[in-house]
Order: C-alpha cells, then sequence, then structure tokens
C-alpha cells in the first residue's frame, strides 16, 4: 500500500511539473512582444544617444554604471549581505586544510599562474568601459587568485599572503567609494549617482581615461566584489 | 550552416542537463556543470552578447563548481 | 529561433522537477543553479535580432542587439552566484548539525 502511495506522489509531482510546462508554452505563444521586430522606445533612445551622453562605447557598462547605477547598488548590497551571512553562519574557528598534498608540478604551476591571472583581473577591471568585462568579472578573476593558493597550498599560506582584515578593509573601502562618487553629482547639483547629466565631460570616446565617473566605479566595483568572494570562499573553507 | 550549430548546441544544452539531474553519482554531476557552463557560453556568443559570456564563463565555470566541490569534500560524500 | 524557447521551458521544467523530487539536498542546489541559468538564457534570447551587432559602438551599426536585458542578466549571474555560496553554507551546517543529506531522513528526525 505504501509503496502504491509513493507511486501515486511521484506521478503527481510529474503532472505538476509538465502542466507547468504547458502552461509557459501557452504564455510564451501568447506573448508577441517576445519576437525580435517589435519597436522598444527606451533601448532606441540607449543605442542612439547612449555614447554621446555617457561616453562609453560599451552600451552594457553606461546601462549598468550610469542610467540604472541604483541597480548595481542594490547588487553589491547582495554581496555584502551574502558575506555578513556567511560569516555569522561560520564563526572563526580552527582552520581545517582540505588534506591533500599535490606534487611539486602543480604548486610550481600555480605560482607561475598568478601573474597572468592578476594582469587579466587589472585589464578587465580598467577597461570595462571600452570592452566586454566590467566590475564584476574583473573582481571575480581577482578573486580566483586567493582560492587558487588556499587550494594549491594551504590555508594559512593564503592568509599569510592576503590577511582577513586587510581583505575586510578593501570591501569596505569599495563599497564607501561608490557611495562618495555617488555623491559627488549631489555635490554639483544634480542627482544621486548622476554621471551623464552632471556634465563631468565625457572626454574623447574610445580612450581610457573617459566617460566621466565610469572607470573610477568600475574600479570600486572591481575592489569590492573581489574582496568579497575571497571573504566568502574562506568562510565556506573554514568551516570545521 | 550557423543555425545547425546553435541547434546543436541547444540539443546538447538539454542532454548534458538532464545527465545532470539524472546521474547517481553525485561527483559526476557537479564535475557536469562546467561542461554545461561551457555550452551556454557558446550560445551566448552566438547571440551576440559577449558581456554576460565572460561573467558566465568566469563565474558558473569556474567559481560555482570551487562551491560545490568544497561543499562535497566538507561532507565527506 | 523557435527551438530555443522549447529549450528554456524544458530547463526550468527541469529544474522544477530536481527541486521537487530529489532527495540529496546539492543535487537542489544544483536544480536551483539550472533554473538560474535557464532564466538567463531567457533573458539573451529577448535581446537579439537577426543580423545585430554586439552593442559595443566603436563604429555606428545598423542594427544592434538590445543593451537592457544583458545588463539585466549580467546582474543575474553575479547575484546567483552569492545565493548558491549561501544555500551551499547552510547545507554544510545542516550536515553538520544531522550527519544526514537525506531529505525524508531530516524530515523524520524533526519528529
Amino acid at each position: 500500500m505504501s509503496r502504491m502511495n509513493a507511486m501515486f506522489k511521484k506521478l503527481y509531482k510529474l503532472v505538476l511539473v509538465v502542466s507547468l510546462a504547458i502552461f509557459l508554452f501557452i504564455v510564451f505563444d501568447e506573448i508577441h512582444n517576445l519576437d525580435n521586430n517589435s519597436k522598444r522606445y527606451l533601448s532606441e533612445h540607449y543605442i542612439s544617444e547612449g555614447v554621446q551622453e555617457t561616453g562609453a562605447i560599451n552600451i552594457v557598462t553606461s546601462v549598468l554604471y550610469d542610467y540604472r547605477a541604483f541597480d548595481t547598488l542594490g547588487e553589491a548590497t547582495v554581496l555584502l549581505t551574502a558575506a555578513a551571512i556567511l560569516s555569522f553562519l561560520v564563526p572563526l574557528g580552527k582552520d581545517k586544510m582540505l588534506g591533500t598534498t599535490f606534487t611539486m608540478i602543480v604548486s610550481q604551476t600555480t605560482k607561475f599562474f598568478i601573474p597572468f591571472l592578476a594582469v587579466l583581473g587589472a585589464y578587465l577591471i580598467l577597461f570595462g568601459h571600452l570592452a566586454p568585462g566590467g566590475g564584476f568579472v574583473g573582481g571575480v578573476v581577482m578573486a580566483v587568485i586567493p582560492i587558487l593558493l588556499t587550494i594549491t597550498y594551504r590555508v594559512e599560506f593564503s592568509e599569510y599572503k592576503f590577511k582577513p582584515a586587510k581583505k575586510k578593509l578593501a570591501e569596505d573601502i569599495g563599497a564607501i567609494g561608490f557611495i562618495l562618487l555617488g555623491l559627488v553629482g549631489v555635490v554639483t547639483g544634480s542627482n544621486f549617482l548622476a554621471n551623464g547629466q552632471a556634465n563631468f565631460g565625457p572626454g574623447n570616446t574610445g580612450e581610457l581615461i573617459s566617460a566621466g565617473l565610469i572607470p573610477f566605479l568600475n574600479l570600486m566595483i572591481g575592489i569590492k566584489v573581489g574582496a568579497g568572494l575571497a571573504i566568502i570562499f574562506n568562510s565556506l573553507i573554514k568551516e570545521k | 550552416m550557423m543555425d545547425i550549430i546553435f541547434n546543436m548546441l541547444m540539443i546538447f544544452l538539454v542532454i548534458t542537463a538532464f545527465f545532470m539531474v539524472f546521474t547517481k553519482d553525485i561527483s559526476t554531476a557537479v564535475i557536469a556543470l562546467p561542461i554545461y557552463g561551457a555550452i551556454l557560453v557558446v550560445i551566448f556568443v552566438i547571440l551576440q552578447a559577449p558581456g554576460p559570456a565572460i561573467a558566465e564563463a568566469v563565474i558558473a565555470a569556474g567559481l560555482t563548481t570551487v562551491f560545490f566541490v568544497i561543499t562535497i569534500n566538507k561532507t565527506e560524500y | 529561433m523557435e527551438l530555443a524557447y522549447v529549450v528554456v521551458i524544458i530547463l526550468l521544467s527541469l529544474g522544477m522537477y530536481t527541486i521537487i523530487t530529489k532527495k540529496n539536498l546539492i543535487k537542489i542546489v544544483m536544480g536551483f543553479t539550472i533554473l538560474e541559468s535557464s532564466l538567463i538564457l531567457l533573458l539573451i534570447l529577448v535581446s537579439y535580432k537577426p543580423g545585430g551587432a554586439a552593442p559595443i559602438l566603436d563604429k555606428p551599426y545598423e542594427i544592434v542587439v538590445d543593451p537592457i536585458p544583458q545588463a539585466l542578466a549580467l546582474t543575474a549571474i553575479v547575484i546567483g552566484a552569492s545565493v548558491t555560496a549561501v544555500m551551499l553554507a547552510v547545507v554544510i551546517k545542516i550536515y553538520k548539525r544531522y550527519g544526514t543529506l537525506n531529505v525524508d531522513e531530516l524530515r523524520k528526525l524533526r519528529g
């Protein structure tokens, strides 16, 4: 009887999922805004006027850091909240290493590899308004360096190279710097996080120092994301 | 030509996802996760979205897999 | 492009199925990852225009794909990674507390 019950339960869940799929299929069939020829006036405006208004070639970056910079602030807040939750969940205890010792080849290759990772991360952060990339991706590449050190050697070595207090300081600098750069817009008589409207001068589009505040905002977000993800990983690995 | 490659990549994506869900061994499923991410990166590049492609390559194929491996190591599966 | 939307629906249903039927907690977190990636794929598909160029305007192009869904997708990817990290930390905590990852046994232990 219980076996029959379990089979009925499984069938019930399957029917539930299939009905969800059929419902979604009907919805996708009905919505005509999904086809590619419909006019979207906001994105048309961004595409035709975005380069003149903000000075950044990469339109995705100019949407993220100029037109909708509040979204980015909320996203940074989510990252900060995740790091704080992990710090609460995992109290600072004794370190526990992974228990695997690698041969010399692995450690030497890691040592050889790290400068290239640093250069790639710096390039992705600094050229965020000219090429695909930006603060988030560059910060993640920067956060990979302590992760590699932790996995190849051990937690003590990684924490000797990158001190936890310094990582926390870097995250605070990123968060506060983003807010202060936003307040620059208020001081010059415009909105919070304003960049294009505040007339900082877009500069020559296509050069490294251009697009007003966008490179500095990219730098702050990069520092914050890198330090935050390194803190999250260290909290995960220090769990006993 | 591009349409054929795109459709084949879509089918591979579905196959990888089903493999990830229905394997018995949990570490096999975790190792299938970066393959899924890599196929998704190629699809994003074909659809003219280089920014999300880079983000997906770095985060889904690198960082999330490391998190899953650490979890398996900690729970001794 | 019709096949792509069908693939999105299949992946979303597969993620839902994984979340509500699988017993292992790590598999459930993996289902969340599949669900989230299917939504990102939907955003990128909506932004695509046939014959369009990528939204990096170093010279004026005729057709450019829509930049707003791409920015939303970039946001969603980064938030998804941090949410996954929090979920996995909770999974490790549950294993330390109860000694199992099976959902049914967890339900029995709670009484």
